[in-house]
Order: structure tokens, then sequence, then C-alpha cells
């Protein structure tokens, strides 16, 4: 049971922390008013996790941003309450709104990529946090509910100057301190102990009190251990505190990497520093707006975990935005399912997940990726074949009486020479596999691990180092002119940004027309019926013919995307983390599609991806790749229910909700 | 960086060499005999034209000449102009002035293009945008030599407000018209500039993420938005330095001030290669210079630069 469970039974009549009643929040665009939310009411109590979920523009961050005062651009309040520990935030002035943030609600944002100023060192921008707050930095200020869930007893022995920080000047002498007095003490292993404190006495994180019962823990008496904390454990100042709220964050050797700029930070070590500010000064309530979705999934599950254990210690509530129902589920309590601005359902996680009400929330459960993953195993364990489900393969393969392979690759590799180093980095280093017709391969692997580079080696984009890729048996180093034209024709890409992958001075005719152009294919009239068809095929109308990207939706951009890929009649499609960039219903639909289009025309996918769960519902065989090695490959089914590697088995924990028991019928 | 460095300065030879060569062949090439030109209306003496010829090297080579320009050069001597005075006496009378009154207008177009810009950026779409947006438009279309003039009939011929033109030994309030003048265009720039970074900074997620940690508005304003909108406003101050010291020359005209554009106006209408090519190599060495400055300025605003 988690104290935040506790909480709930033990404060059964406890007021909400937050309690947002019938809401509404308009745009005004051109003189139209906008809609983004009506009506939504939730709870968040103390110390719990509540979880926002539904898809983008279902005004789920919209409602997270009216309690922070922060709605952009023209966003209003038209309507409805929000009230945090009582008190009304509706019509709250600038000043009662910058007194309110960060010291009461905290945010950890969406992208950390964009969240950190560039120009400002990671430390001063969490020195910023603290100062906002007046947070007095050298002793701790947990929230009134912490101390209320460590107990009374202990509430009373806590003065105020147990609070007090260790400072980077106390801690050598105190560790020489404990040291001795765990030796007087006659502790067994004085070493291991040692070890043990090392790593929790986080200088600027962690206090006299802490110090005290960790050493009383480990065997030393109760009047020993406090007078050596006393002595030992003084207050540290602002630099110190700020490694303390970084390491606490779970970024390792804090005290330098404070003194860095973002550009040096990686997106998970942005997020921790942003998880750091967002807690720096002790908020009741934090809204992390899709906190992770920026990140890998192994990332994202490390990061999820250490804010939770920290929320939790802290006794900080959480509003948890997401789009993932299984990322929800998994994390939070309570979800809250948002749609076209209204709340459709809400209740306890598993109950939401096991008996959805509302056909959207329906929905939601069969397109969660992390859950359909779930859901075929399930299959699987109800007797049916996994392979039934993937009988056009078979079908496809049979009337086929070309080779078997489509697309070999052997003993790839690719190096790159970094700047200011001597030695090559290798990207991707002897990578064999192939692909067969008419079937799906996976290469899986987190950013970094080269899978994108082995795509555009496959693509004929980039050169290998060494190694070869054939195509229907032969080199493809050695097209060039015709025949690279020709195996253009053949292999086609779709990439992972359908924002980025489409030109938008291009209408969606010309995007799609265009290929067919280049190769010389038809005349204009039967160009216009070829992208007709595609556009059928695509499901989507044609009155899209003369639209532009800018006036479609990420997914109806994906569609038109893989219509371009599809026009030119193609062997494989190489797609390129093609759906890691949608919303999961859209995601869904389009990995159907992707699915159909296999099974009417026989085409091979060459599928790059870091999300496992994806790969459950697409491929037939799974590369795992990390440091640009293969790691292991084999069945997708194999891959998922005897991982062999370590790296496997991780990428597989860290799907969300992978272990949820799911009540589907 | 110490590299950086060094291959920035070993950079500036060829660009020097380059440009002197440049403006001398140019010189070299303007139609006109400038020794027959000194006899103005009275007949031309062979015998003294060859001798000023060869005293001012006009009757060798073009290359020839110009290498002994360079030679010289090196030892800071740069001849005398055709009057007879040393070059570089003319050069240290008109940059002094030039340079007065390219710093006036350089903190002219600095303090009232920032200002006008973070007007402008923070009440985006309210009139005093609007105003602010109207005139720096007006003074980026309208030449110099326009605005120049109608500043000087109003506020020196009509109104009588500030002196008309400016005498040998110019003051400040002298130079104060013609300092604003020159500035003019250039600010409205800044104004722009400006604005637009700052309409678009205020809306990045770091300015949110600020608001969120509680900050007050005014603190979000000055260490989020104005830090970030004023880097490429400080790097395009710094790249104008050149541009003022080039630019003075219709503004000298106007005014008639004795500095580095009038001169140099002076010396191409007299086909005075040596005096034209001296005060360019003295401007192009300026541009050099400012231009490697307003780079390693840069570095040191965004942390993301870094020179290797």
């Amino acid at each position: 049971m988690t104290e935040a469970d506790k909480n709930m039974t033990t404060n059964q009549e406890q007021q909400p922390l937050l309690d947002v009643r019938d809401l509404q929040v308009d745009f005004t665009a051109d003189g139209r008013t906008v809609h983004a939310v009506r009506d939504a009411s939730f709870n968040v109590y103390p110390g719990q996790w509540v979880a926002i979920v539904g898809e983008s523009g279902s005004g789920k961050s919209t409602s997270a941003m009216a309690v922070l005062g922060l709605l952009p651009g023209t966003g209003k309040v038209t309507g409805g309450s929000i009230r945090l520990k009582g008190r009304e935030l509706v019509g709250l002035d600038r000043r009662d709104y910058e007194a309110l943030r960060g010291s009461q609600v905290g945010l950890v944002p969406q992208d950390p990529m964009s969240n950190l100023n560039p120009v400002w060192r990671i430390g001063s921008q969490v020195k910023e946090a603290l100062t906002a707050n007046h947070m007095d930095v050298s002793r701790e200020k947990r929230s009134r509910l912490a101390k209320a869930l460590a107990g009374d007893e202990e509430v009373k022995v806590k003065k105020s100057d147990d609070e007090l920080f260790i400072s980077s000047k106390d801690l050598p002498g105190l560790l020489e301190a404990a040291r001795k007095a765990l030796n007087d003490a006659g502790v067994a292993d004085v070493d291991k102990a040692m070890e043990a404190m090392k790593a929790e006495w986080d200088v600027g994180s962690e206090t006299r009190w802490g110090v005290a019962k960790s050493l009383i823990d480990a065997g030393v008496d109760d009047d020993t251990a406090w007078t050596l904390a006393k002595e030992h454990v003084t207050g540290s100042d602002m630099n110190d505190r700020i490694a303390g709220l970084l390491s606490e964050a779970g970024l390792p050797e804090a005290a330098t990497r404070a003194r860095q700029y973002p550009h040096e930070f990686s997106g998970g070590m942005r997020q921790r520093a942003l998880i750091a500010i967002g807690l720096a000064s002790r908020p009741d309530l934090l809204i992390a707006d899709e906190p992770t979705s920026a990140l890998d999934v192994t990332v994202q599950k490390r990061i999820l975990d250490h804010l939770r254990s920290l929320t939790e210690s802290l006794g900080t509530a959480v509003l948890f935005i997401t789009h993932d129902l299984g990322l929800a589920a998994e994390r939070a309590q309570h979800i809250v399912v948002m749609y076209r601005g209204q709340v459709v359902e809400s209740g306890p996680s598993l109950e939401v997940l096991q008996h959805p009400q509302h056909p959207y929330t329906k929905r939601l459960v069969q397109a969660a990726p992390s859950l359909a993953s779930q859901r075929i195993i399930s299959a699987k364990q109800r007797g049916q074949d996994a392979e039934g489900l993937l009988e056009h393969h078979v079908k496809g393969e049979s009337t086929l009486e070309r080779s078997e392979h489509v697309i070999t690759v052997e003993h790839l590799t690719r190096e790159f020479r970094l700047p200011r180093r001597k030695e090559m980095f290798k990207a991707v280093d002897d990578v064999s596999f192939s692909v067969k017709r008419g079937t799906t391969l996976a290469i899986v692997g987190e950013s970094g691990s080269g899978k994108s580079t082995v795509a555009n080696m496959v693509l004929h984009l980039l050169k290998p180092t060494s190694g070869k890729v054939t195509y229907e048996g032969q080199d493809i180093a050695g097209f060039g002119g015709r025949q690279l034209l020709e195996f253009r024709r053949h292999v086609q890409p779709v990439f992972q940004n359908p924002y980025g992958s489409l030109d938008p001075m291009y209408s969606i005719y010309r995007s799609i027309e265009e290929p067919l152009r280049i190769h010389k294919i038809g005349n204009a009239k039967s160009r216009q019926k070829r992208v007709k068809e595609l556009l059928d095929m695509v499901e989507m109308p044609e009155s899209v013919m003369g639209r532009y990207p800018n006036e479609l939706s990420g997914g109806q951009r994906q569609r038109i995307a893989i219509a371009r890929a599809m026009a030119l009649n193609p062997d494989v499609i190489i797609c390129d983390e093609a759906v890691s960039a949608l919303d999961v219903l859209v995601q869904d639909q389009v990995l159907r599609l992707l699915n159909d289009l296999q099974a009417e025309q026989g085409l091979s996918y060459l599928f790059i991806t870091h999300d496992l769960a994806v790969v459950r519902q697409i491929a037939d065989e799974v590369v795992v790749m990390q440091h640009g090695r293969l790691v292991e490959h084999a069945t997708t089914d194999e891959v998922f229910d005897h991982p062999q590697r370590q790296y496997t088995k991780d990428l597989l924990d860290a799907i969300p909700g992978g272990k949820l028991r799911l009540g589907l019928d | 960086m110490g590299k950086y460095l060094l291959r920035r300065i070993l950079q500036m030879i060829p660009v020097v060499l380059g440009t002197t060569l440049l403006i001398y062949a140019l010189v070299f090439a303007l139609p006109g005999d400038p020794v027959a030109a000194m006899f103005g209306d009275k007949p031309v003496n062979q015998a003294v034209a060859a001798q000023i010829r060869s005293e001012y090297n006009l009757d060798k080579p073009f290359i020839v000449q110009y290498v002994l320009f360079l030679k010289n050069a090196l030892t800071l001597n740069f001849g005398n102009t055709f009057a007879g005075q040393p070059v570089i006496s003319v050069i240290g009378r008109a940059f002094p002035v030039t340079i007065k009154l390219a710093l006036m207008a350089f903190v002219f177009e600095g303090i009232f293009g920032v200002i006008f810009g973070i007007i402008g950026g923070l009440t985006k779409g309210k009139w005093s945008d609007n105003i602010i947006l109207v005139l720096s438009l007006l003074l980026i279309s309208v030449p110099t030599f326009v605005t120049g003039f109608i500043l000087q009939y109003l506020f020196g011929v009509k109104w009588k407000l500030l002196p008309a033109t400016a005498g040998a030994n110019p003051g400040f309030i002298d130079l104060l018209m013609p300092a604003i003048v020159l500035g003019s265009v250039s600010m409205a720039s800044i104004i722009r500039l400006t604005r637009t970074e700052i309409t678009s900074n205020i809306s990045e997620d770091y300015v949110r993420t600020a608001r969120a940690k509680g900050m007050s508005n005014r603190s979000v304003i000055m260490r989020h938005v104005l830090r970030n909108s004023l880097i490429p406003v400080v790097t395009y101050l710094g790249a104008d330095i050149g541009g003022l010291m080039g630019g003075a020359m219709i503004t000298e005209r106007i005014f008639n001030i004795q500095g580095v554009g009038n001169t140099l106006y002076q010396a191409i209408l007299r086909g005075e290669g040596t005096l034209v090519v001296s005060i360019v190599t003295i401007l192009v060495l300026i541009f050099v210079i400012t231009s490697l400055l307003v780079d390693l300025l840069y570095a040191v605003l965004d942390p993301r630069i870094r020179y290797a």
C-alpha cells in the first residue's frame, strides 16, 4: 500500500487538494470561439496520483494549464471553479497567482528540449525556482501533509533545526565521525554501512534528522547519533541545495552538472532537471504534462519510477497528463478520461481499464499499444495460435516464386568521425539480418542505438563503411543512374515526422503525384486516377487533394506520406519511427492500415521503432540493437515470451502497463 | 579558442590584401588624368607633370605602384597628398571626427532601437506597437539623404534649434543631428529585430516554465525574454559599427563634416589613389576587427556557440 493510499483511507472526509468543478475554457480565433474544455470536473486528493487521459486536442493539457493560470494565447476560463485547498483560483490576479505557482503548484512540462532556457546554467534555473518562492535554502520545508503522514510522534521529535541540510563543507567530517561512531558501536560490517550512508547522504538534500535516523538504524545509540548529527549537519548554502535537488531528481554528480548548460544534457537528464525545478519549492501539487512522452521507453520508466518515489516521500499529489492509457493505469490511482473537451469517464484506474463505460474509453483501451501487446498474448493463451492472426503473410509468400529474402543486410558497419576525437565512432557495428518477402522485420532500440543509420544505409542514402545491403540479390552499393531510380521505385520510406516530411508548399495532390511524375508514369489523367486510388487506399476522402499539409492533422499527414510511398507500387516500405509521433488512436489506425496494405499487396516492411509495444502489433521478426550492435534476433513471439538478453528484458519491462491485469473479454 | 583566434587573425591578411588591391585597381581605372586636373584651366607644363608623376610613382605600371604602396604602408609611411600634406595627418584629422559621429549614432540607435523594440514586442498588437511599427518602416524605406535634408531644413534652417552644418571642429551639439540621421536606419532595423525576437521568445516553452516556477512577471521578462532576445541585437549592433563609419559619407556631405566620408569623397574626385586606398584600408581593418569581436561576443552571450 502506498503512502497515498494510506492517506486516502485514513482521511476519508478530507477535503480534496484540488477541486475542479464544471470548468470551461474558451479560445478565440478570428472572432470564432472554440470551447476547448467544457464542464470538466475532477478532484485530486493530497498525495494522490490522478491521470488525465485523452488524445491531443482533448483539452487535457488545457485543463491543467488553467489550474496554473498559464493558458496560452487567447485562452480564458469562462466558467466553473478551480479550488486549491478550498481557495478559488478563477479570477485570481497576477500577483496572487505568482505567489501560488512553484510553492503550491509545480509543473513538469512535456518537452525537455524546449523547456530549459539555453543561455542559463542548469543550476541557475533551479535557483530561480527557489528564490522566486523565497525558499529557506538551509533547511527543508516539507509540506504539512508529509509531516502528518510521518506520524504524530516524529513530528514532535522534529524541531526546525533538525531540518538543516548537510553542506559540502560538513560532509567529509561527517563521514569520518560516522565511521568512528560505527566502529565504537561495534557494527559488524562498517564498510558496507558506510557505503549505504554515502549513497544516501546527498549534500543539500539529506537533513540532520535523516542523518541521525540512518545512524540509529545502523546501530549507533540515539544520543551519540543526535550529538554527531547536530555537530556535523549545520545547514547548506544555495549551491549545495541546488545540487541536492538535482541529485534527488536522479542526476548523478549533481554539483558539477549544475554548472553545465542545457545543451550539454541529454533529454532524460534535462527532464530530471525539470523535475528538480518542479519540486524545488515543495509544492503540494505537481502537474506533470506528458513528462516522458519525448523520451525512450527505458528512460521513461526510470524517470517515472524516480518521480513516484520522490513524490511519495514528499507527500506531493500529482496530476499526470498522458495520452497513453496503459501508462496512466500503471502510474495513477485515479483516471480521468477526456474527449473533445469533456470528461467522459473517471474512476479508479483498474476500474476504468477493466470496465470502460464510455465508447471512447473502450476505443482507447483497445488501441493502447501497451495493452494491445497484452491482448495478443492473451489471445494465444486462450488457445488461439498467434500464427493464425498473421495468416495473410503465409498466403502472400506462397503466391510469389521469387527468392525468399527481399532485403539482406550483411556485416553492415558504419563509422562516423566525431569532432575533436581521434578514434572513429561506430554507429553501426557488424549488423546482419534479412527481410523476408511479405513480412515485417522490426528493428528496436533506444535512440543512439544505430537503428536509423541502418535504415538510411538500406535506403541507399548513406554509404556503409563496410558490409553490404542486397536488394533482390543485387548489391545496392553498385546501383547508379537508371538502376538506382528503379531501386528507389521499389523501396520507399515513411519517416517519423509527418510535419516535416511533406513539403508545406505542395498541395496533397502534388505531394502524392510527385513520385509518379519523377518516374514518368502515365499521363496527367491516369496519374490523377492513381492519386484518387491511393487516397482511397489510405482511407482519405478525395476532397483533400487540393488542401495543404498544414490543414491536416498528424495522423492524416502520415496517411498521405504512406499514400505517397505506395504510389509506385513498391515491394518494400521502410518505416522509420513512422507511428511514434502519433496519438494512440491514430497510431492504431495507421498500424492497421499498414497491416491491411501488407495483406492486400504482399508488401515487406522494415519497421524501425523504439517502442516494443508497437512491434508486438506489427512485426513478425524482431532485431534488437544496442550501441550499434545487434544483440538479439528472433521471431516476435520468441522475443516477447523468452527474451534472451538482459537489455531486451529491460525494454520489455519498460512497456508501460505491460504487467497490468486486463479484464477484457 | 586560441587556435580559432589565430586562424581568424591570419584570415585578415588575404582580406586586407585583396580589398586594397581591388580599391587600388578601381582608382587606377578611374577616367581622367589626376595630374592634368591639377593644372586646372592652365596649360599643362609637361616637365612639371613628369616630375609630379615620378614623385607619386604615377609613371610606373599599376602593379608596381601597388607594391610600392604596400611597402610604404608597412612602415606606416602613406606618402603625401597631391596638395603636399602627409596622408597620415589628413587621416589623423578626419578619423576622430567620424569616430565621434559614429559613436554618437551608435549610442542613439542602440538605446532607442532597443527601448522601442521592447515596447513594441511587449505590447504586440496594441496601438503603441502599431505606431512603432509604422514609424520604423518609414525610417527604413526613406533614404538617409532625404531624412537628412528634411531634418536639416526643419531643425537647422526653419526653427534654428540645432546648427544646420558642422564646422571644422564639431562639438556634441554640432554632431547631434547628423548622428541621429546616421543612426536612424539602423535604429529602425534594431526596433524591428528586437520586437520580432521578443514576440517569438515570449511564447517559448521555457518562459512558461519560468512562470510556473512562480517567478514574477518582471524577472521572467528580464531573465528569460530580454536576455535571449538581445543576443542577435547585440551582434547586429557590433556588426553595424563598421557600417556606420563607412556609411557616414552621405551624412557628412549633407552636414559638411570634415570626416572620413568627406575626405574620401574629395580624394576620389581628385583621383588620389594613395589617400583613397589608405582610408579604405583602415575602414577594412575596422570592419574585420569588429566582426571578429562580434563573433567572440556571440560565444560569450550564447553558451551553445563554441569555437574550435
